[in-house]
């Protein structure tokens, strides 16, 4: 018999169940899946940014040997556009349709589609097709779009601006601010201006899709890497319209997702549509080219702040204008991001007064949506910035501006003026930890003296919030975003006593199976070996409203902790029954269902009960036979992971080349599950947040509006000598209102990273008065800073 | 269409023939003619190490040679480095060490691990990363690839160096 | 991202190659390591409609140091960066060769592959200027040597051979006695192609400069640096001359703009560059590292 003790797993480091068959090669990913009779599918795409189309020859690629059909618009009807499912109020209109709606209005939008026997033929015809495009004038700057005269992209919209939102500086408990006031009062008015650029996940695996129409059933099995497959069946149903009932979706092995493969995508619809004409499988893998070009990309805002401060460093207002570029059409979620960057940008922060505008702008760019952090590291990037700005100005240490600023620990539940309520959290514990660790004081000391030696050193703090767990559903509603906030669990024990867990979440790597199967183990008080996590087929899993993200394990780990109690409290009614006890004499510990003070004579174990509850011969009255249950949590609140980070660089000013020193992060996202798999998502997240910091940009030209980071040798990510090693250290402070205290923290590490990158280089450059205020931080630009200011 | 060709190639440890068109990549036909799905495509240029495998013993780019260039050639592909059930230490280093999170560049990563070995059984931190920099990995930021990596090192000079 | 169709021979012989070459002429690509052309053709950039794969011909595989140093046009980079016949005739070759890319495509790439498909962002056209490298060039008409200088002139992706010659061997020049070099690039990542780039060979005579040869990428097209040479030529050694001759690489560089960098940027970057390589060449502390 295993003990108690070999039975708590929540906090240990397990081993990950999802490395076997992946260290071996034996992954099973999209392009892996390949049923009898597959053929394949290739996709045209626009190389104009902005051009009618007015007419497509298809007839010599329909000619080709081996080509088994070609769509295009004309064999769209009756076929829908997926929807906008972020409606925010006085947002325009906006959809994703499945082909450019008689003109293409991005590079790389869709404008065909080829399907062959394989993907080399489908490429050859698609060398066939003669598209006749008239090309429009096109605009990729989101200040030319709001110009007058500027080209009008969706013609139905009347101009670029999709929507205007202002975050009115009330809080959430309908206390308004004073901004005005707090700008009369101040005695220093700090301005920044700041572009964070245009990147995105660039997940290794590329989407794909591979559809099967089963003609006599009438059913759609949809394998795809959707993070959110639930969303995804009920649109796409729509969208083809047939019953939901009639479509499966299947997701394999993901290689990667980072929220991009959150949102509905046009290829969705046409690979099902091309698999329902053909009555064949049909197969669709992005390729490298398309991936940069039509996966959405995110991030890329223009931000203008103004901070109002007293001369002691007390932040008495901020207000700002955020433009987000949104590139030719909303996505699934919106301006959803830059709505966050709104809402987060007062971060750790007592800043009573607060105004920001956040405008949708449409360029004739690559849609800009999901993306790991959604709009918070954006947030994080100006409001650090502006917090280091406004040091400088003050003549305050960086980090003594912060501890004069921050929410203390006992004012939580904290209602910021931005609308969220901020749960739980010790800001000022966490900075002190992480000066601490990276030796701030000295590392202050022989700054001076390096920089007499030629070296320039810079110290970045950065702190941050991070809303996630996004609930509950109710809020989702008063903020018009159309999905639910909840996760379900389904948990079956088995006659021999084991624990079948049927989960909505879906792992992209992030280690979901292992962590729910933790939780899982730990509050049946099993061997995890006896968990078994079912995942992936819509057929068997439960709904869920906002899917899978890095930062929705603890929303779902709820839903196994409730669904486990009513597990157990059933347990021990059968248990009662079978001992001949009362039930209120009996309890579940250790896996097993004893009566209390009589452990070692009037026992049980979980196999034993769960025997008794299939053969259902003495079960209580009321209580139906087998032993399974489902619960759906909708959160209570969100949950706000929170932490500070500290960058040390060094800047040869000669190349504005960046070399790493130093990198420490403090992060406290409550109670955590697995160490291991904590540190993991944490240099994920860094790696995604440093590399738009430094390296990752999608740049458009202006003048012929082509996308220029259209391979992996123009659009960089980062590789092994670009990162430094990371120096991790937790905080503990559980969510207060959440079973298990658990935080979302997938996404956290990306939220204050280019905020720490850029604060370092501005600080190793302090004597020119440099300012790093555009990411990426190329050495191009940050020579051209220094050059500039005379260095 | 070309005419196909047909190809010997030596597949971790056996001789296959498979008949393809010349243009057909090496690492399309790894995957689709040999079915052996663990050579990933992250790029067809040769930016992203995925494809890598090691050809005659080195490691090369799968994607950036043609089927038909490999004939008479042997190849190792991460199916074929585990000794029946027993794991590669640098596979079992990866696992333990969390050195892959979605697994889609981890069969690239350990043949790059496996070869920069090969010629350093006891490579430094910098040297790793310095090594294995044509290798990307999306998940993980390096750091747990390069624990990893040194861990398997020690392991398999303690075996003698055997691979 | 796949190929269009092509034909595809692989020779075995240079005779063979040479006679494939003249029957198919410019509708023929010679396929060498691979590592430029198969992504160019994966992207369908390129589009040849028969592929000579040279891979088989054993013959052009081959590292002589015999007063010359002879390499064989198919001889991988691994093997150049590797040989001790390399390194001691001419250093900088194994120290650029060791920024080529990575281990997996120095291992399939070639030297003849690398100066026939000139990316002026490449290392080794340069060098091989330089180092007044000539080539060989054979098709089934004879033979002919070719000048670096003359193979490349100011073109990009291209050189001067001819739709039917073969380029079989690069040959390089015994160095000075004494020479010294320094090579320095700079790039945004490991590995990657530089945003610019130099090699110096420098000879002195105690401490006056006798000899210098500059050779430039990550312009519009490698290129030597004669205005840098020429400050170099006869000046004494240290921060004046090589001042002087980043000042003159400057001049002499054909910067241009990409999303890598700004033409200011770079070319501000050459002249780091040269006189990071001329004060590692001359042996001289505060070279840095680029």
């Amino acid at each position: 018999m295993t003990t108690t003790q070999e039975n708590r797993w929540i906090g240990v480091s397990a081993p990950r169940r999802e490395d076997a068959p992946l260290i071996r090669g034996r992954g099973r990913y999209i392009a892996d899946i390949e049923p009898a009779g597959t053929v394949h599918m290739a996709i045209l795409r626009s190389p104009y940014a902005h051009a009618r189309i007015n007419g497509i020859d298809t007839a010599a690629a329909e000619a080709l040997d081996g080509v088994h059909c070609v769509l295009t618009a004309d064999d769209l009807e009756g076929i829908g556009d997926f929807p906008t499912i972020w409606r925010l109020p006085g947002q325009k209109e906006c959809t994703t349709p499945a082909f450019a709606p008689g003109k293409a209005r991005y590079v790389g939008e869709p404008v065909a589609a080829v399907v062959a026997d394989s993907r080399y033929l489908a490429e050859d015809a698609l060398d066939l097709l003669d598209v006749d495009y008239e090309i429009l004038d096109h605009v990729v700057d989101v200040e030319a779009a709001l110009a007058d005269g500027a080209p009008v992209i969706n013609e139905d919209m009347g101009d670029n601006t999709i929507i205007e939102y202002t975050f009115p500086g009330i809080n959430a408990l309908g206390v308004a601010g004073d901004i005005d006031g707090a700008f009369e009062e101040a005695d220093e008015i700090v301005s920044g201006r700041f572009k964070v650029g245009r990147y995105s996940g660039v997940a290794l695996e590329t989407r794909g899709h591979v559809a099967e129409w089963d003609d006599l059933r009438q059913t759609l099995t949809l394998h795809s890497g959707s993070q959110v497959a639930s969303l995804l069946r009920t649109e796409l149903a729509a969208a083809l319209g047939i019953p939901e009932t009639s479509v499966r979706i299947l997701t394999p092995n993901i290689g990667g997702a980072f929220g991009n493969q959150w949102d509905r995508y046009p290829e969705d619809i046409l690979v099902s549509l091309a698999s329902m004409k053909l009555g064949r499988p049909v197969k669709w893998i992005e390729d490298r080219r398309e991936a940069l070009q039509a996966t959405v990309h995110g991030r890329e805002q223009l931000q203008e702040w103004q901070l109002a401060a007293s001369s002691d460093g007390t932040v008495l207002g901020l207000k700002g204008r955020v433009l987000s570029d949104q590139g030719a059409h909303l996505h699934s979620v919106g301006i959803g991001p830059a709505w966050v960057t709104g809402a987060a940008a007062v971060n750790q922060y007592k800043i009573a007064n607060y105004h920001c505008d956040v405008v949708g702008v449409a360029t004739n760019k690559t849609p800009n949506s999901t993306f790991r952090g959604f709009g918070g590291p954006e947030a994080m990037f100006g409001i650090e910035r502006m917090m280091d700005k406004t040091a400088r100005r003050l003549g305050i240490d960086p980090a003594e501006l912060r501890r004069r600023n921050m929410i203390q620990a006992d004012e939580f539940p904290y209602f910021s003026p931005g609308g969220a309520v901020y749960d739980s959290g010790n800001y000022p514990a966490a900075l002190e930890k992480a000066l601490e660790a990276v030796e701030y004081d000295k590392v202050r000391e022989e700054q001076q003296s390096l920089r007499d030696q030629g070296v320039y050193r810079g110290i970045g703090i950065s702190s941050y919030i991070h809303v996630s767990g996004f609930g509950p559903s109710a809020i989702l509603g008063i903020l018009d975003y159309y999905t639910g906030g909840y996760e379900g669990s389904t948990v079956k024990i088995d006659p021999h006593g084991r624990a079948t867990l049927y989960t909505g979440m879906i792992p992209m790597g992030q280690g979901t199976e292992t962590t729910l199967a933790q939780v899982a183990a730990d509050h049946l008080e099993i061997d995890i070996a006896n968990v078994r996590v079912v995942w992936g087929d819509t057929d068997q899993t439960p709904y869920t409203g906002f899917g899978s993200a890095g930062s929705r394990s603890n929303v779902a780990a709820v839903a196994v902790i409730k669904a486990i109690e009513e597990i157990k409290a059933k347990a021990v009614r059968i248990g009662a029954g079978l001992l001949e006890a009362d039930p209120d004499d009996v309890a579940y510990a250790d896996g097993r269902i004893s009566v209390k003070g009589a452990e070692e004579m009037r026992s049980l174990s979980l196999a034993d009960v769960a025997q008794q509850a299939y053969w259902a011969h003495k079960l209580p009255e009321g209580d139906q036979p087998t032993l399974e249950a489902t619960y759906v949590y909708d959160p209570a609140n969100f949950t706000t992971a929170c932490g500070t980070h500290v960058a040390v660089v060094d800047v040869d000013i000669d190349t504005g080349k960046i070399d790493w020193v130093k990198y420490v992060v403090v992060d406290d996202a409550g109670t955590i599950i697995n160490p291991l798999l904590v540190e993991g998502q944490i240099h994920g997240a860094l790696s995604n947040g440093l590399g738009g910091a430094m390296l990752e940009e999608f740049v458009y030209d202006e003048e012929s509006g082509q996308l220029l980071s259209s391979t992996l040798m123009d659009y960089l990510v980062p590789s092994f000598t670009d990162l430094p090693d990371f120096e991790i250290h937790h905080l503990v402070t559980p969510s207060p209102h959440t079973e298990g205290g658990f935080k979302g923290m997938g996404e956290a590490g990306c939220f204050p990273a280019a905020g720490a990158l850029a604060n370092a280089v501005t600080d190793a450059l302090s004597h020119l008065g440099v300012e790093a205020d555009q990411t990426p931080v190329t050495p191009s630009r940050l020579w051209s800073l220094i050059d500039q200011a005379g260095g | 269409m070309a005419e196909n060709m047909s190809v010997v190639i030596n597949v971790n440890g056996a001789g296959r023939a498979v008949s393809v068109e010349p243009r057909k990549t090496l690492a399309d036909a790894i995957r689709e003619d040999l079915g052996l799905t663990g050579t990933h495509l992250g790029c067809e240029h040769g930016v992203c190490g995925a494809c890598t495998i090691l050809l005659d013993g080195e490691v090369v780019r799968s994607c950036l040679m043609l089927a038909v260039q490999a004939d008479g050639a042997e190849i190792t592909t991460i199916e074929g480095i585990a000794d029946g059930d027993d794991l590669h230490p640098m596979q079992s280093a990866f696992s333990e060490y969390h050195g892959l999170q979605c697994g889609f560049c981890t069969p690239g990563m350990i043949l790059a691990g496996i070869d920069v070995v090969s010629r350093n059984p006891d490579p430094s931190p910098q040297e790793i990363r310095e090594e294995m920099g044509g290798n990307i990995c999306r998940c993980t930021g390096y750091q747990k690839i390069v624990e990893s990596v040194q861990a398997a090192a020690a392991v398999m000079s303690a075996e003698g160096g055997s691979a | 991202m796949k190929p269009a169709v092509f034909d595809y021979s692989a020779p075995e012989s240079i005779a063979e190659a040479l006679d494939l070459l003249a029957e198919h002429g410019s509708g023929a690509k010679v396929l060498a390591g691979g590592q430029s052309l198969v992504p160019m053709l994966n992207f369908r950039l390129a589009r040849p409609a028969h592929l000579i794969d040279v891979n088989g011909v054993d013959s052009l595989s081959y590292i002589s140091a015999n007063g010359s140093l002879r390499i064989g046009a198919m001889t991988r980079l691994t093997a150049i960066g590797e040989s001790g016949d390399v390194a001691g005739a001419h250093p900088v070759i194994p120290a650029a060769v060791a920024q080529i890319g990575h281990r997996a495509i120095r291992n399939r790439g070639t030297i003849g592959g690398s100066v026939a498909h000139n990316d002026p962002a490449a290392e080794l056209p340069a060098v091989l200027m330089a180092l007044d490298a000539e080539v060989t060039a054979r098709s089934v008409d004879g033979e002919r040597v070719i000048g670096m200088q003359d193979l490349i002139e100011d073109r990009l992706f291209e050189t001067t051979l001819g739709d039917t010659e073969l380029l079989t061997e690069i040959r390089i020049p015994a160095a000075a006695a004494g020479s010294t070099f320094g090579f320095q690039e700079f790039a945004r990542r490991h590995g990657d192609f530089a945003l610019a780039g130099v090699a110096a060979v420098i000879t002195t005579d105690g401490s006056t400069i006798t000899q210098a040869a500059l050779g430039a990428f990550g312009g519009t097209h490698a290129t030597r640096l004669p205005t840098a040479e020429a400050a170099l030529v006869g000046a004494e050694t240290g921060d004046a001359a090589f001042a002087a001759a980043g000042a003159g690489a400057a001049a002499d560089f054909p910067a241009t703009s990409d999303v890598h960098g700004t033409a200011e940027y770079r070319s501000h970057l050459i002249n780091v560059l040269t006189v990071r390589a001329l004060n590692d060449a001359a042996g001289q502390a505060g070279g840095g590292n680029g």
